[in-house]
């Protein structure tokens, strides 16, 4: 920074928040020669994770899930299509990414005109475009198209997943994600079957006893998700790695790494947009290496989230 | 999209196979009819509130009455837009929008022109606008879920999450809406009995100052229906009031320890 | 908005505090009103009514469609209201749009009834062609050429002015259709159903300014207000629909007896209404 070596002894002068509002990257790097962050976290460490289950009782599947205080809402919504030519016996995955003007006082509502509005836009669009693309790679990894199929050719589920950020600050990315795949976890797919105008109609309860006969799945069903993915950004700035990194630290030091492991510990996706720091390869492995770490505790959360539902 | 992009085929949500017809969930001569939900007629449903929801924000607070929940976020006040001529007292911007899955056929998740209008216009009352001239305060909610009386309970939540920021009010907004089924009055009406409704009553107020802000009716209504209606909602907004009252004390009480 | 130096607000305010306005007016004393029906050739309806300087014309426009499953035994209506931009400097660009917004729902509020369509001004199962399958869709649009306040109650009373001069071909059903197809019609070209208009309520709004209450308020006089209510009444005195405009609270007390003068209001109204409608169709059929 092109600021004059002055502030070095104004320190010891303002008051602290003065100078975390003045000299920003100051501010932290006095606190990373001490190996530790404002919020009082070891560099390697994230913030409390929660998962939330069934937050949305009017979508088939949703998750809340909360990283330090970025949360994000994820709902699955199941419809009924007509499979592709080429693929008569797959169901499909829609998947949207919203920035509701709730979620921070950079998005505002309305015509993206103003400079605001175009940072959140592309703000939303990066993570829209990464998730997306991740997910549809992902998706056949993670989830069998082919268990949305209901009648070959016919009729086959379209899942639309829309993910909602109610509050940001920082690590979006790895929120957006869990909740996704937390919500494909809750997914339940509703007993369907078919009426005599070709239309798929749910079965309702009440008359489960007698079940028509054209009935394409007889019961509700979960999905079986095959190899989980979970992320988790890494902020890079000279030799330091923080993990899970909040709005303020993403927005002093600008180089962001966001690794994708599976529940295997492979390598799924790895995500660097630019910045003025060039990640070395041993960076690189470190970020691997915290985001093995964190794999385990964020399948361990899941894991309890997916077990306390099915104590109720 | 996954799998082939740039093919958006159409799809429909299945329904189910009862209830093709519209259910007479309430006929004219039926006494005992009971709500849905088991409540009573005059009876609302359990309120919850909590501010803070949103660390971004200002102020923030969700709400949740049965399955309607909502989520409002305050911003400011901060600059207005460019476009914007002088003012000397302060602008309040009101946007409310539903999640895509918040009903039970899927939406677009755009904004709701008119609950935003009505937004606006139930708050502009109670807040103080003379004490933040040439600025704007945003209100942005975003409703979760909707389970019936949506409109009421974004308006509650809203003068709560204006509270949290520390905007000056006259008074807390309080609002409470009821359906009339054939010759009942129900209070705070879900979406099963809002889509049968033959007439409905709105009513935000000022429960301290005891003063309407906001007054809607549709439907056709006597004198003495409207009279008994209207009593009927300030007699409800009071005590949400008091919920909503008793709420923001929790918070400050618990952010002092 | 409206530029008024202290002295004419004054004015104002003290005219309406003594029960006569600028104009010479009472306080619930409308401007006379002017009706012409028929002034659009192509709709199935029209009317143009003018108050003073407000100027607002209302069409009508029947098309078929198909009602909704959730109530197959009516027809749908849709009010749509457009501010012109030349009306008023305030109409251009989204100024015009959130009053057109706003005008557009309080008009379906008040006229159209609750969901279930209980208390409609407009009887929804008469625009049934065949249950289910076909139904008359209606198309009411309106536009301001010209504001100077009270545009809610102008509108309303075109809108029921268009209506009462709406002719809805009489349709034949093609006999031999059954199940799922959808039935053949035959629409007829000089064959007119007529619209029963009498239950169609009439909007009166009360413009609160100080401690009174005046119908019909100006521009200059809506200046001043500090809420309004319009509430709609039908031809059996219950009340329809209400809006309320403004932030500033009320007391309850004051909404009820707003209601109550409203009331006595809209007998006053809804005669002189039908009279003029009555005397321009009169005349359309003469020219």
């Amino acid at each position: 920074m092109g600021l004059p070596d002055a502030p070095g002894d104004l320190s010891s002068e303002v008051d602290v928040d003065a100078f975390r509002r003045l000299f920003p990257l100051r501010f932290y790097e006095r606190h990373l020669t001490e190996s530790i962050r404002p919020d009082g976290r070891p560099l390697g460490r994230a913030r409390d994770t929660t998962i939330a289950l069934g937050a949305v009782a009017s979508a088939e599947g949703s998750a809340l899930a909360k990283i330090g205080s970025t949360t994000m809402l994820a709902a699955i919504k199941m419809e009924v299509m007509t499979p592709s030519m080429d693929s008569p016996d797959e169901g499909c995955i829609a998947i949207d990414f919203h920035m509701p003007p709730i979620c921070s006082p950079i998005v505002r509502p309305g015509r993206p005109a103003e400079i605001a509005p175009v940072v959140s836009k592309q703000l939303s669009d990066t993570y829209f475009k990464a998730l997306t693309s991740y997910m549809c790679c992902c998706s056949s990894g993670m989830i069998n198209l082919k268990e949305l199929s209901l009648v070959s050719g016919k009729a086959a589920w379209m899942a639309y997943l829309d993910i909602y950020c109610l509050d940001a600050d920082g690590a979006l990315f790895d929120a957006a994600l869990l909740s996704a795949v937390a919500a494909f976890s809750h997914l339940q797919i509703p007993a369907v079957s078919l009426n005599d105008d070709g239309k798929i109609v749910v079965v309702s309860e009440e008359n489960g006893g007698k079940l028509e006969k054209d009935a394409v799945n007889k019961e509700r069903m979960k999905l079986t998700l095959k190899s989980i993915p979970f992320s988790l950004t890494c902020v890079l700035h000279k030799n330091y790695i923080l993990a899970d990194p909040t709005a303020e630290e993403e927005s002093i030091m600008e180089t962001v790494v966001t690794v994708v492991l599976d529940s295997s510990s492979q390598l799924v996706s790895l995500y660097k947009p630019g910045g003025p720091v060039l990640a070395y390869t041993s960076a690189i492995q470190d970020c691997v290496a915290l985001t093995r770490q964190r794999m385990k505790e964020l399948q361990k959360i899941l894991d309890e989230a997916n077990s306390g539902m099915e104590v109720d | 999209m996954a799998g082939k992009p740039g093919t958006t085929p159409t799809t429909y949500s299945p329904s189910p196979t009862t209830q093709k017809t519209r259910r007479p969930i309430f006929n004219e001569n039926d006494v005992d009819w009971v709500r849905p939900d088991g409540r009573g007629f005059h009876q609302c449903r359990p309120a919850f509130f909590r501010t803070g929801a949103v660390n971004a924000a200002s102020g923030s607070a969700y709400a949740e009455f049965g399955n309607t929940k909502v989520i409002v976020s305050v911003f400011g006040p901060r600059e207005s837009k460019k476009a914007m001529m002088y003012s000397d007292i302060g602008r309040l911007n009101c946007s409310v929008s539903y999640t895509t899955f918040a009903t039970p056929v899927r939406g677009q998740g755009s904004e709701h022109k008119d609950f935003s209008s009505m937004l606006h216009k139930s708050l502009e009352g109670a807040i103080i606008l003379e004490t933040f001239p040439k600025t704007t305060v945003d209100v942005f909610a975003l409703v979760l879920e909707s389970g019936g009386s949506d409109l009421p309970v974004v308006i509650s939540c809203a003068s709560l999450a204006l509270a949290d920021a520390g905007i000056l009010m006259h008074d807390l907004v309080a609002s409470v809406s009821l359906s009339c089924l054939g010759k009942n009055l129900v209070i705070d009406p879900i979406l099963e009995e809002e889509s049968y409704q033959d007439g409905a009553l709105l009513i935000t107020c000022m429960p301290s100052r005891y003063e309407v802000t906001q007054l809607t009716v549709t439907g056709e209504w006597s004198t003495p229906k409207i009279n008994e209606g209207m009593q009927l909602c300030l007699d409800a907004c009071s005590k949400l009031a008091k919920i909503m009252r008793s709420c923001l004390k929790e918070a400050t009480s618990t952010s002092q320890e | 908005m409206v530029g008024l130096s202290l002295g004419e607000k004054h004015f104002i305010q003290g005219g309406i505090a003594q029960d006569i306005r600028s104009d010479g007016r009472k306080r619930l004393t409308y401007r006379p009103i002017n009706v012409e029906t028929g002034v659009i050739p192509q709709a199935n309806g029209s009317a143009r009514i003018r108050m003073g300087a407000t100027d607002v014309i209302s069409t009508v426009k029947a098309e078929l469609g198909k009602p909704i499953s959730l109530q197959p035994d009516k027809g749908k209506v849709s009010i749509y209201v457009d501010c012109s931009p030349t009306a008023a400097p305030m109409f251009e660009g989204r100024g015009g749009e959130e009053l057109s917004t706003e005008l557009s729902v309080a008009l379906q509020r008040s006229l159209l009834g609750g969901k279930s369509g209980a208390g409609a001004g407009i009887d929804l199962s008469s625009l049934v062609v065949v249950e289910g399958k076909i139904c008359w869709d209606l198309y009411i649009d309106c536009l301001v050429v010209c504001s100077d306040g009270n545009l809610l109650d102008a509108l309303g009373a075109a809108i029921k002015a268009a209506l009462s001069n709406t002719g809805i071909p009489r349709v034949q059903v093609a006999a031999g259709a059954s199940g799922d197809e959808q039935p053949e019609v035959d629409i007829s070209d000089e064959e007119f159903l007529q619209f029963d208009t009498s239950d169609i309520p009439v909007i009166v709004t009360l413009t609160k300014v100080g401690r009174h209450y005046i119908v019909d308020a100006t521009t200059e006089e809506e200046s001043q207000m500090s809420s309004a209510i319009s509430i709609s009444v039908n031809r059996k005195g219950h009340i329809c629909g209400l809006n309320k405009r403004g932030g500033a609270g009320l007391d309850p007390s004051i909404v009820l007896d707003m209601i109550s003068v409203a009331k006595h209001v809209s007998e006053q109204l809804m005669n002189k209404l039908d009279s003029e409608i009555a005397a321009a169709e009169a005349g359309e059929d003469e020219s």
